[in-house]
């Protein structure tokens, strides 16, 4: 039983759950208390010492149901079917298992363990034969279900099937000259060849068991880890739906984390200036000790959003990772531009952030199907939207600089990063591509701050962080 | 001390206090393995509650930690009374100045107040906190930390020290070990991940929403004098509601205010009228009662045409009877 709580630890860790020598311990101290005999103590035990996050239970749940009805179940549902497709009763098939158990003795043939385990329906034998093929076939290592034949396959030839086959084969023989009524080697030469198939049945239905429990969570675990480096060009709708839970638990790691470097930044050394002055009612005994509060002005941000059709999901997440994390900004004012420009901060005021994001994108405020034109758009922003941007402001331009041709109009970011704090251009294309074809990154570039290539989540993420700390 | 799982349960529910397994397996392990319990879930479950009926149950006292954003050690732990300190500096002036007489040079001046230390870094001038009594207890308790999710990630870490050896060290006192473990329950509304190191010194415990059964089996040892009826269809209603989308759903507290708020009104049966009027009790937010009203109107024109059905049967069942 150790080793299977052992081996069930090891099975939740593959899971995503965070099982460490810690918590075996304290499931082994706990045991030996309650016990295990009890499933369902077991399974709460076991939930106290093991899970220590509320999304790990539904996991939990479902890992302990298979894990511990395994293989037990498996045999018995064979023992089950045999019974059903001899058409007895449970009463007459134990009669029956006796009957054969008192021949089986009479008779002077040979038969091996597994045979006579099978025969007699001795389910804790069958059980033990089964666990030890599995572990010389190192069925623990299955991963794919392609497997699942080639594992089903060495775990027969583990067990010795091809060897059975041949002895129950003669057995059937040896049974003809027993001198057995007709209609009793009939019924017994039928439930030899039904033991036979259980077996097979059960080798394929412990396999797929083993799969599963492998496979189940551990796929989504790793979907959700590599979305985060995927890039943005190629999601699926429903990638894109899981994104977005994505973006926003980030987005909350991230204000933590923000908080936290906030808070330790601000408190600062002995103020003595006025602590003494504070103190002077209590004669300049120092009772209360002042400390200077280090003031770190949040950022002001303006964000540009290219929405053309090449990067509009990059856009979408961009405006949800700022729109999750606003209050880590003082002021958020944002624009989406194709050819023209619009200012969309009042949707985000207005609506939730998922809606206002829909909103933007749906083409009532510009024209969203017309050709790029940075050069343009950068145009109208300096005339109309210039007076916004002052000395705190942080410039975030989102787009892939691909222009068509047109006049890139590069002296409005030079205006820009005179006027602002710095001006960050985030490009979703990778950076072997910059400054090819109509790309006119190279251009813009000498103008920027900092120019970061963002083409997945987790660049994404850097970005928005060096953005709030910086 | 708990002996099993089922004397956690019935003693428990002597508190009146209902639970479920789950809850009972975790106290009794956390009782016999002294390991802190990590309770989480929805607000207004029963958290706190279980701590102090644990108390109850195991008769002793309860002590308890609110946590919340700035708490520090000071707060939680001990605290020099520095005012005190002063003070009987102040008083003992004439005391010091004897000790002093005759000091030649500063240097020894210093020294001899060095020598009395101990005298002002005494328990005398110390002032316990939650944690350290706890520590310090020389009965058997309950600690309960509550909201641990509001503290600071640093107060977290140093709660980790405190709950791995159950020892605190106060530099001029020395290290002070706890005469006996208590039992130790927090509290968190997952208003943030707790870190690991945190998680692997504790049970955890996650306590969701009652069933509908456990629900009415609540509302009715609580609410001693409401009817059946009433009863049956709060719980329903309640449950109902949760399955809405809403901005806060109302928890088993709020079930309660809502029996009770019903109970004195006299009402023995919902109608539209009274629940429009009362509904506030469980629901905090403007949009959520809108959201939940048209839910009630469907529910309660339900009741009303099961109650006419019936009635209107038995009406036929005395008309046949009259035939």
């Amino acid at each position: 039983m150790d080793d299977k709580i052992v081996e069930f630890g090891h099975l939740l860790r593959e899971n995503g759950l965070k099982v460490s020598v810690a918590e075996n311990m304290d499931t082994f101290a706990a045991l030996g208390l309650v016990g295990v005999y009890d499933k369902q103590l077991l399974k709460d035990t076991l939930r106290a010492t093991f899970v220590k996050r509320q999304v790990d239970i539904p996991v939990y749940d479902e890992l302990f149901d298979m894990f511990f009805t395994g293989l037990g179940e498996v045999i018995k549902a064979a023992a089950a079917s045999t019974m059903q497709a001899m058409d007895m009763t449970e009463e007459e098939f134990q009669e029956f298992l006796e009957q054969l158990e008192d021949a089986l003795q009479n008779m002077d043939q040979e038969l091996s363990d597994l045979a006579r385990a099978l025969l007699t329906n001795n389910t804790g034998q069958l059980e033990k034969m089964l666990q030890e093929a599995a572990q010389q076939s190192n069925l623990q290592d299955i991963q794919r279900s392609f497997q699942e034949g080639q594992f089903a396959n060495a775990l027969a030839q583990m067990m010795g099937f091809g060897n059975i086959q041949q002895e129950l084969q003669t057995l059937k023989d040896a049974l003809q000259q027993a001198g057995l009524s007709p209609e009793q080697i009939e019924q017994l030469s039928q439930y030899i060849d039904q033991r036979l198939q259980d077996l097979a049945h059960m080798i394929r239905s412990y396999v797929r068991a083993e799969l599963e429990k492998k496979d189940s969570e551990l796929r989504d675990q790793q979907k959700m880890r590599s979305l985060a480096d995927k890039s943005f060009y190629y999601l699926s709708e429903d990638e894109i739906r899981k994104m977005k839970e994505a973006v926003t638990k980030l987005a909350q790691r991230l204000k933590h984390i923000i908080a936290i470097r906030r808070k330790r930044a601000k408190r600062g050394r002995l103020d003595l200036q006025r602590t003494l002055r504070k103190n002077l009612q209590y004669g300049g005994v120092p009772f209360n000790i002042i400390l200077d509060v280090k003031k770190k002005e949040k950022p002001q941000v303006v964000i540009l959003c290219d929405v053309s059709d090449s990067v509009r999901n990059v856009s979408r997440f961009m405006l949800q990772f700022v729109y999750s994390v606003q209050d880590l900004y003082s002021k958020v004012r944002s624009f989406i531009f194709v050819a023209d420009i619009g200012d969309v901060t009042k949707l985000f005021e207005d609506n939730d952030v998922h809606q206002a994001i829909d909103l933007a994108l749906r083409g009532n405020f510009i024209n969203i199907y017309a050709h790029s034109d940075f050069g343009r758009a950068f145009k109208t922003f300096h005339r109309d939207y210039l007076s916004i941007i002052n000395k705190r402001t942080t410039v975030l331009v989102l787009g892939d600089a691909r222009n068509n041709y047109n006049l890139p109009h590069d002296w409005v970011i030079r205006d820009l990063q005179q006027k602002a704090k710095q001006v960050i251009w985030l490009n979703p294309e990778s950076r072997l591509t910059w400054g090819f074809g109509d790309s006119e990154m190279d251009r813009y570039a000498p103008y920027c701050d900092l120019v970061e290539e963002c083409r997945n989540l987790n660049q994404l993420y850097r970005v928005i962080d060096h953005l709030v700390t910086a | 001390m708990f002996e099993s799982v089922d004397d956690v349960v019935s003693r428990l529910s002597d508190q009146k206090y209902i639970c479920s397994r789950q809850i009972a397996t975790v106290v009794y392990l956390a009782s016999q393995l002294r390991k802190p319990i990590l309770v989480e879930g929805p607000a207004g479950v029963g958290k706190t509650e279980l701590a102090k009926v644990v108390a109850g149950a195991m008769d002793c006292k309860l002590l308890r930690l609110q946590c919340y954003e700035g708490l520090d050690e000071a707060k939680a732990l001990y605290e020099w009374e520095y005012a005190k300190q002063l003070l009987y500096t102040q008083i003992l002036k004439d005391k010091i100045s004897e000790v002093l007489e005759g000091a030649a040079t500063l240097k020894e001046a210093v020294e001899r107040i060095g020598r009395q230390d101990s005298v002002f870094f005494s328990e005398r001038f110390i002032l316990p906190r939650p944690l350290l009594q706890a520590i310090s207890a020389d009965h058997p308790l309950v600690l309960l930390i509550d909201e641990i999710d509001k503290s600071d990630s640093e107060f977290e870490a140093f709660l980790l020290e405190v709950l791995s050896d159950f020892q605190v060290s106060v530099p001029e006192l020395g290290t002070i070990q706890a005469q006996q473990i208590p039992v130790v329950v927090l509290t968190s509304n997952n208003a943030r991940e707790m870190s690991d190191a945190l998680k692997r010194r504790c049970l955890h415990l996650f306590i969701d929403f009652p069933s509908q059964e456990q629900e009415l089996e609540i509302v009715q040892l609580k609410v001693p004098g409401i009817a059946a009826q009433l009863a049956n269809q709060v719980v329903e209603v309640v449950q109902s509601i949760r399955k809405l989308d809403l901005k806060k759903v109302p928890s088993i507290s709020e079930t309660l205010d809502w029996a009770k708020a019903l109970t004195l009104l006299n009402v023995h049966r919902l109608e539209e009228a009274q629940v429009n009027e009362t509904l506030n009790t469980i629901l905090k937010y403007e949009g959520d009662v809108r959201k939940a009203e048209a839910e009630l109107k469907e529910y309660i024109s339900r009741q009303k045409a099961k109650v006419e059905t019936s009635a209107t049967s038995q009406e036929q069942d005395d008309k046949d009877l009259l035939h």
